[in-house]
């Protein structure tokens, strides 16, 4: 159940989009995530999809690993579709009882969010399963450095987000060894109802939070022992620099919007009846 | 038929990722009534992960764990049994408490067994009895105590559900002399007094060696030896070989044995050493 969490997850395969500079995959993912939203109809949100797929496909990390990560948002994603199902009133009425109508419109309206969700979370886990955690940090730092001379440390900030990445497996094999002393002392988590269950988190969480503020003060030490001041004027190894598959995925990125502003122009606002038209 | 074995068992971690690990490669061992089993090996070597296979925590990929000669998966309820009946205390223990009080702590698991109030309270009693927690720090809160305390409350939480065997992850790791000390009289004071098994994890040769009944090497995921201390510390070029050693005693004993004292090699505890010495000095028969 825990091991379904992929968030922040990093997946070390060698592939094209592995290598890839990270300041570029950022700038990809930040403009799919934008791009997608705009998405007015479904031809261009199947470019979007089709997008994210290639570059799922060409990362090389199995698709079986894409899905899982899906899991945990699976709740979200039915219930925003029931409420668009239930909202919708636009398009031919399909079933109606008791106070609900459903129709045509609010179908397609469920679908279309679904998918958009759904990509936009594989998108964003893409970026993290092929970027490692130092060279997700190298990049945010050097896309935000001209901030650094208006005067904020930016510095600090990427080293939160860094940190707070790096933290999610290890404190979900935290959780699942507290789960696994409380179990071997005949907790039960699986089973009871909403509030035996709900009592069940405490032996859980307290632990947990007790570890996370030790580790963290432990790490604050382990900082400072080293020097660490906030990184000013902090320099890297290894200097990052556009290579010609990095400026290649740039123009596909250009290319990849002009395309979806184009879809959306050329289809318009999708109109519920004329799609559903199409599809019966 | 023996109280806790494993048959072939294999497990395998994140099956089907590019992390998949094989932590047991067909293992197999028994566990008799009324011993103490010492588990050796590396880092690494598999030796936690058979412990949380023998409670039932984890589902081998292959492979049969039985108690009394049926499989602990056999159907749920099985499971749960199986839970109490062979209590596990994991590594670092004292980072798992998480009641009020002392006593709350200790009283977790047998409440989660559905025993009456008057049998916890009894329970909780004589678990602290044996790892000598007194009844004036019942009220103490846990987060209060130093480490090693902790870890005694932590182990007093898995003894008070009264398991078959209780198995024990280096239930000494990071404690000062003294408090490896006080774990291990423990232990041992538990064993002797309720005929229990013991299954014990450890790094420390020393320790073993003042404990076990029967030493179990994992290396590489697999059984590599199995056999009482004699056996198992006989073979200290093997042991060597994969990264592990003899007690320290026994490699002084081996050194004077090779500078031609009349001294056993087969010393593993410093009483054992004790009586050796005085056996050559006063002239006595060699008797190993």
């Amino acid at each position: 159940m825990l091991k379904d969490i992929t968030i922040g997850q990093y997946f070390p395969l060698n592939s094209v989009i592995h290598r890839l500079d990270p300041r570029i995959k950022l700038l990809y993912t930040f403009v799919f995530i934008i791009t997608i939203v705009l998405t007015n109809n479904f031809v261009s949100l199947a470019l979007c999809i089709a997008v994210a797929l290639a570059v799922t496909f060409i990362s090389k990390v199995p698709l079986k690993t894409v899905v899982k990560g899906l899991k945990p948002i699976l709740f979200v994603i039915i219930i925003t579709s029931l409420l668009q199902i239930i909202y919708v009133k636009t398009g031919v009425p399909l079933i109606s009882f008791w106070k609900i109508r459903i129709t045509s419109g609010g179908l397609l309206e469920a679908v279309f969010l679904t998918f958009r969700i759904s990509f936009l979370i594989v998108m964003s886990t893409m970026l993290t399963y092929t970027t490692s955690p130092t060279s997700m940090t190298n990049g945010l730092d050097r896309t935000f450095a001209p901030l650094t001379k208006l005067g904020i440390d930016f510095n600090i900030v990427t080293m939160i987000m860094t940190i707070a990445l790096r933290f999610i497996p290890t404190l979900i094999d935290e959780v699942d060894k507290i789960i696994s002393a409380q179990k071997s002392r005949g907790a039960n988590f699986e089973s009871g109802n909403i509030f035996k269950r709900a009592k069940m988190l405490i032996p859980l969480f307290v632990p947990l939070l007790f570890n996370a503020t030790r580790r963290a003060y432990e790490l604050a030490y382990a900082m400072t022992c080293r020097c660490y001041n906030g990184g000013k004027g902090k320099t890297t190894m290894n200097t990052l620099k556009f290579k010609k598959g990095d400026w290649a995925a740039l123009l596909l990125t250009v290319a990849f919007v002009a395309g979806v502003i184009f879809l959306n122009i050329k289809f318009g606002e999708y109109n519920a009846q004329f799609t559903f038209n199409l599809a019966v | 038929m023996s109280l806790l074995q494993t048959e072939n068992l294999s497990y395998i971690y994140g099956e089907g990722t590019p992390f998949c690990v094989t932590a047991l490669d067909k293992v197999n061992i028994e566990i008799e009534k009324g011993e103490i089993v010492a588990v050796i090996g590396h880092t690494g070597s598999g030796k936690s992960t058979l412990m949380q296979q023998l409670n039932g925590l984890l589902k081998p990929t292959s492979g049969r764990v039985l108690i009394d000669g049926e499989d602990i998966r056999s159907s749920k309820a099985k499971t749960l049994e199986t839970r109490f009946r062979v209590g596990l205390c994991f590594q670092y223990p004292e980072y798992q408490l998480f009641e009020n009080t002392v006593y709350e702590d200790i009283a977790f698991g047998p409440k989660n067994m559905g025993l009456t109030e008057a049998e916890v309270d009894k329970r909780v009693r004589d678990a602290a009895k044996y790892v000598g927690i007194p009844e004036v720090a019942f009220k103490t809160h846990p987060f209060d105590l130093s480490g090693g305390e902790k870890r005694r409350v932590a182990i007093a939480g898995v003894i008070s559900m009264e398991p078959e065997v209780l198995i024990l992850d280096e239930p000494t790791s990071g404690l000062d002399p003294k408090g490896r000390e006080q774990i291990l009289s423990l232990i041992k004071n538990y064993r002797d007094r309720t005929g229990k098994t013991v299954v014990i994890v450890s790094h420390s040769m020393n320790d073993v060696a003042k404990i076990a009944s029967k030493v179990i090497v994992m290396y590489n995921s697999k059984v590599l030896m199995t056999g009482t201390v004699d056996e198992v510390f006989e073979q200290s070029e093997k042991l060597t070989e994969i990264g592990l050693s003899v007690p320290q005693i026994t490699e002084v004993f081996a050194k004077l044995h090779a500078k031609g004292y009349p001294v056993s090699e087969k010393v593993y505890t410093v009483e054992q050493a004790y009586l050796e010495i005085k056996r050559v000095l006063t002239g006595g028969e060699a008797n190993a």
